[in-house]
């Protein structure tokens, strides 16, 4: 949706289940994209508990965990939205008068609605949203209410196992053949499958080093550094503002995507374009791990026109330095504006590689696995 | 005495209050520098030269203090000298610490000092501190600026005459396990009032065996917060008011200045003087008090914690050096062979030759050294001029100037060669030894020494260094004639000092080597073990030394009262029974004695029936037998208790009878007991433990009473059986009776069989 469109932006206000103070000094260039004050949402979300009943406890559960960030990362939001709408297929009867079909497809519709206003929706869970509502569209009608359930819930099963769990496994086991003794892996942020690469490959007892890569607001490596250091591997830790200078030593850089697009456009937590282009001017591989089903058939040659926008407040506040505060209260000076980018656009130029459970392919291959595995999800 | 004390401080504070405060400020800041440690911890390195000499990554411990100094805005260094007084003046003559503008030092020497306590005694005589003055050892490391805490002490001061020392603290959490913070010392415990910042209790020698720690309960009643620290390191940077020279003059016997002085005044409330602390944050401050820590800083320099003192920047005395990727600093003129690996957090001294395929990480090594080819260095202190032939193998030791290493030579972790050693060829030296040219001194005749060395501790010994080493100088020259020193393979020169008593399983905390994992496991479990023990004695408190909340303590109070019960339980009816047989009670009375028992103790009848029976089983053994030898029977019958627990004089037969009879006298005392199987399995579990524990005459007859048992039809088979499959999964040693008891079980279930 677009937000810059007023008509369209007060209709859908007028359906939301909460309110959204939509920030006072929005970014010029990403008008389009919902802005919103952050800090009160989760208060009034919560206060209208009781009001929604139409809502799902699961659903809300999952929305409330989004909005207050504590599901992050593409593959665990993916699995904790699928294992809500298993919930919400488990409990549902269909009402007198309607169709299973159309009316669990409008059930669900209005939950992701719900979801959306929690936090715009990942690429990903675009994908297994359509593939939800495909499998729901695609039951026989012959079918007893109990058997679709049944075989609603048992196709979610198979979408985690296969598209998410197993298919990390398979990345895994093509990504560890990628590292060679003595190498120097760098990661940025913390991906959940780089992770278990590194992991993995050190199980493998191959002699590594880690170069994790970090930026603010958020510190995701830090949490990744902590597991890695638990395992017992030798890393070093640096933001993004060094990057170029320990490029030098990397011999591998290993990054993790949000979702991939049709011309091989990696879209990613920002930064990581970065990251890319500098490891691309040392001459360093470049390799994206991602899960196949978060490809994605859109062509997007920008940052610009899809991302997402978080809390400007993060930005401009050091926590932890009250020595640095000369931003305090400025957050609402009319000629500022903060821009606090979620995602980032990596041209596929700067990737050697993605890895994924089909193998490891180019970035050009992207568009035939899409178009040929697409069918795939009809086939599950 | 205590006249003259009182004058004194007054006297210094009318001197205080006449100042004017600019006047205070533009007072040139003053600093005593202790360039002797008082203890024995870098022994056998310290016989021959002063601690604050010994390289700390190529330069000497004593410039990193002194380049502080200077920076921190002190005007004036008193550099106290004791041992080695010589080396440490002539090394500062040399040193460009004599011509510096706006910074002065001056030593100050003496030679029959032995503590920190007697010198500051002597620095008070010879009135050279004027004002406000930094106490410090020439061994401390740090980057802090002394601006604030400065300031907030003379702040304090001027509202508080009494306010005599701030001393610099900073977080670092203990090993839970070693009960050690990292820089090897102990865990040191300190009460601060979190608003005031005022220092109310100081204890680095805590009994980490009782897990406890005893604070003067008018602590807690004289102040309104007060918060308990074992994470904080003391940096051993103090800053001090005068007076705090005229009282170690006035308290004669202060010696070291925490266990005394710190101790004392926190202790000593006449005078009220109070300590305060001012805690560091992002700045780094340590003190090298011992092998360990002296790993530790060497590392922190190496990874720039000490910022501006690393290698790389020039501050005294050091030579110029290029940092490089990943912590490795190379000086000039260094040779290395293309093949050799040098890695990370890796310092290189000037003109140090590398042979091939050598590997070297983590280690510092000095000026002048050559290293052969095939050489391992891991986490090693390499100091000057030291030769490591081919093939040698060196893993977190510490190897001093002049040593020589012939080929294939083996350093253990945890090694320290002293001055100019020489380690023959394809010799091993063992973990944690220490190799000297010297003779090991014997440290335990002087005196002097023995009062001096505080009784708590025993780690620590003060000597006098200078006068040992001189001794053991002496003893060199004559020694070194007689070349037979097989101790060290062949061609090699030096003796392996025996690590004295008591150090020898303490040499780990503090060696320059990580502490093993073994060592880990075995502590942790240690500890675990020690908890468990918490659970059951009331005495102990919680080991972490936190103080146990009012709940817990009387938690601990209920199992041990329960504990206790069943004990006196057991016992009141051991005690009726034997009146019972003694007086011929009727057995419907002794059921009604033992049940108004039961109920008083709130027992079940499985206890009951244990207890019962536990009673028959020692009346089986007290009883004197008629058969046997006729002396026993004169003795009463606790003797013959006694000396049947000694000699098993016991024909097993007769005791078989005894029980047999005292069984069928008592079954239906027994049996009244027995409502239900579980009783009967108590039983059976009760004389198990019997046979193991109180009555070990019983056990080869095990399988036979309970065959008696089984006769009288105390016991059915559905209990033994199920007594037999309940210890199926146990241990082997808590199979023994059932193993013994094999055949009748057998027969028990093939008789069941048949049944069927």
């Amino acid at each position: 949706m677009q937000f810059d469109d007023q008509g369209r932006v007060n209709k859908s206000k007028k359906r939301a289940v909460f309110n959204q103070p939509e920030a006072k000094n929005r970014v010029e260039l990403f008008r389009h994209l919902p802005q919103y004050e952050h800090g009160s949402q989760l208060t009034d979300l919560e206060s209208k508990f009781l009001e929604l009943d139409s809502m799902h406890p699961a659903v809300y559960k999952v929305g409330v965990q989004y909005l207050a960030g504590d599901v992050t990362g593409g593959n665990a939001r993916c699995i904790a939205m699928l294992r809500a709408f298993q919930e919400v297929i488990n409990d549902y009867s269909t009402p007198p008068g309607k169709t299973l079909v159309r009316d669990l497809t409008a059930k669900i519709s209005s939950y992701v609605s719900f979801l959306i206003e929690c936090r715009p929706l990942s690429m990903s869970m675009g994908n297994a949203i359509r593939f939800q509502k495909s499998r729901i569209a695609k039951l026989p009608l012959t079918l007893s209410e109990t058997e679709a359930k049944a075989a609603l819930c048992n196709d979610i099963d198979r979408f985690i196992n296969e598209k998410i769990i197993l298919a990390d496994k398979v990345i895994v086991r093509h990504a560890a053949t990628k590292v060679r003794d003595g190498d120097v892996l760098l990661t940025y942020g913390s991906s959940c499958v780089v992770e278990m690469i590194l992991l993995y490959a050190h199980e493998l007892g191959k002699q590594f080093r880690v170069v994790v890569v970090d930026s603010r607001p958020k510190h995701e490596g830090q949490a990744l550094l902590r597991r890695l250091l638990a395992k017992g591997l030798s890393c070093t830790y640096t933001h993004i503002n060094a990057v170029s200078y320990i490029m030098h030593e990397v011999t591998r850089v290993f990054l993790g995507a949000s979702s991939v697009l049709s011309n091989g456009t990696t879209y990613s937590r920002v930064g990581t374009a970065c990251v890319a282009m500098v490891a691309h001017a040392f001459r360093v591989p470049v390799l994206i791990c991602c899960e196949a089903y978060k490809f994605h058939e859109r062509v997007q040659l920008d940052s610009i026109c899809s991302n997402e926008l978080g809390d400007s407040n993060d930005i401009a506040r050091v926590p932890g330095r009250p020595d640095v505060n000369s931003m305090d209260n400025r957050t609402n000076e009319k000629n500022l504006q903060f821009l606090n980018l979620m995602y980032d656009a990596t041209p596929s130029e700067y990737v050697s590689m993605i890895i994924t459970d089909y193998g490891m392919i180019p970035p050009t291959s992207v568009p035939v696995i899409v178009r040929e595995y697409r069918r795939e999800y009809l086939l599950i | 005495m205590g006249a003259q004390k009182k004058r004194a401080a007054a006297a210094a504070a009318a001197a205080r209050v006449s100042e004017d405060p600019d006047d205070l400020a533009r007072q040139p800041l003053q600093a005593i520098l202790l360039a002797d440690s008082f203890t024995t911890k870098f022994r056998p390195i310290t016989l021959e030269r002063p601690k604050v000499l010994l390289p700390l990554v190529n330069v000497p411990m004593i410039n990193y203090t002194l380049a502080w100094l200077e920076a921190a805005g002190v005007a004036e260094v008193f550099v106290f000298c004791c041992a080695h007084s010589k080396q440490v003046i002539d090394y500062l003559e040399n040193s460009e610490w004599f011509s510096q503008p706006n910074f002065t030092v001056k030593t100050i020497e003496s030679h029959n000092i032995i503590s920190a306590g007697d010198a500051l005694r002597l620095i008070y005589e010879q009135n050279v501190i004027h004002g406000d003055f930094v106490l410090i050892s020439g061994d401390t490391v740090s980057n802090m600026s002394l601006t604030q805490a400065l300031q907030e002490h003379k702040e304090r001061k001027k509202k508080d005459n009494n306010a005599v020392m701030t001393m610099i603290i900073k977080k670092s959490k203990p090993s839970p396990i070693t009960r050690q913070s990292r820089l090897g010392t102990d865990e040191l415990f300190m009460a601060i009032d979190p608003n005031t910042k005022q220092l109310l209790y100081y204890e680095d020698k805590a009994d980490h065996s009782k897990g406890t720690i005893c604070l003067d309960k008018m602590l807690l009643a004289e102040n309104p917060s007060i918060s308990l620290h074992n994470d904080k390191q003391d940096c051993y940077i103090d800053i001090c008011s005068p007076e705090v020279l005229s009282l170690f003059t006035d308290n004669f016997d202060y010696q070291h200045l925490r266990r005394h002085f710190v101790k004392g005044l926190l202790l000593d409330d006449i005078m009220g003087y109070k300590i305060f602390t001012h805690e560091i944050h992002s700045s780094y401050a340590a003190r090298i008090d011992n092998y360990r820590s002296y790993d530790i800083v060497s590392k922190d320099i190496i990874q720039r914690w000490t910022y501006p003192y690393v290698p790389d920047v020039k501050f005294c005395g050091n030579r110029a050096t290029k940092l490089e990727r990943r912590g490795m600093y190379r000086a000039l003129e260094i040779e290395q062979s293309r093949s050799a690996q040098v890695g990370s957090f890796t310092v290189i001294g000037y003109g140090t030759k590398i042979g091939s395929n050598s590997k070297i990480s983590d280690s510092v090594i000095g000026e002048g050294c050559t290293i052969g080819s095939n050489v391992l260095i891991e986490g090693s202190y390499i100091w000057d001029n030291v030769i490591i032939e081919d093939g040698c193998e060196l893993r977190h030791v510490i190897v001093c100037d002049g040593v020589i290493m012939k080929a294939g030579a083996v350093l253990k972790p945890g090694v320290v060669l002293s001055f100019k050693v020489v380690i023959g060829e394809r010799f091993v030296v063992p973990a944690y030894s220490k190799v000297s040219l010297l003779q090991q001194p014997t440290v335990h005749d002087s005196d002097e020494e023995l009062e001096y060395a505080d009784n708590s501790s025993g780690t620590v010994e003060f000597s006098s260094i200078q006068g040992t080493a001189d001794q053991s100088n002496g003893e060199m020259t004559s020694e070194s004639s007689e070349a037979h020193k097989p101790k060290l393979g062949t061609g090699g020169v030096g003796y392996i000092w025996s690590i004295c008593e008591g150090g020898q399983e303490e040499e780990w905390r503090h060696s320059v080597a990580p502490i093993p994992e073994d060592k880990l496991t075995e502590l942790s479990e240690a500890m675990d073990d020690d908890q468990e023990l918490v659970t059951q004695d009331r005495t102990a408190l919680s080991t972490s030394g936190e103080l146990i909340s009012d709940s817990n303590a009387s938690e601990g109070d209920d199992n041990e009262d329960s504990k206790d019960d069943s004990v006196y339980f057991e016992k009141e009816v051991e005690a009726t029974f034997l009146r019972a047989v003694e007086e011929n009670v009727k057995v419907d009375h002794v059921i009604l004695e033992v049940n108004s028992l039961r109920l008083s103790y709130n027992m079940t009848s499985a206890d009951c029936a244990g207890a019962v029976f536990y009673s028959m089983m020692k009346l089986a053994i007290k009883t004197p037998h008629s058969s046997a030898i006729g002396l026993l029977t004169l003795y009463p019958s606790p003797f013959s208790m006694v000396a049947s627990n000694a000699y098993p004089i016991y024909l097993s037969g007769e005791l078989q009878q005894n029980t047999a009879n005292i069984i069928t006298t008592w079954q239906k005392l027994l049996k009244s007991y027995l409502l239900e199987i579980d009783e009967e399995i108590e039983i059976i579990l009760k004389f198990e433990e019997m046979c193991l524990e109180s009555a070990k005459e019983f056990s080869p007859l095990f399988a036979r009473i309970l065959h008696i048992l089984y006769d009288k039809d105390i016991l059915q088979e559905d209990a033994i059986l199920r007594w037999a499959d309940e210890k199926e999964g146990a241990d082997e040693s808590d199979k023994v009776f059932v193993r013994q008891s094999e055949k009748f079980i057998q027969w028990l279930r093939e008789a069941s069989e048949e049944e069927d």
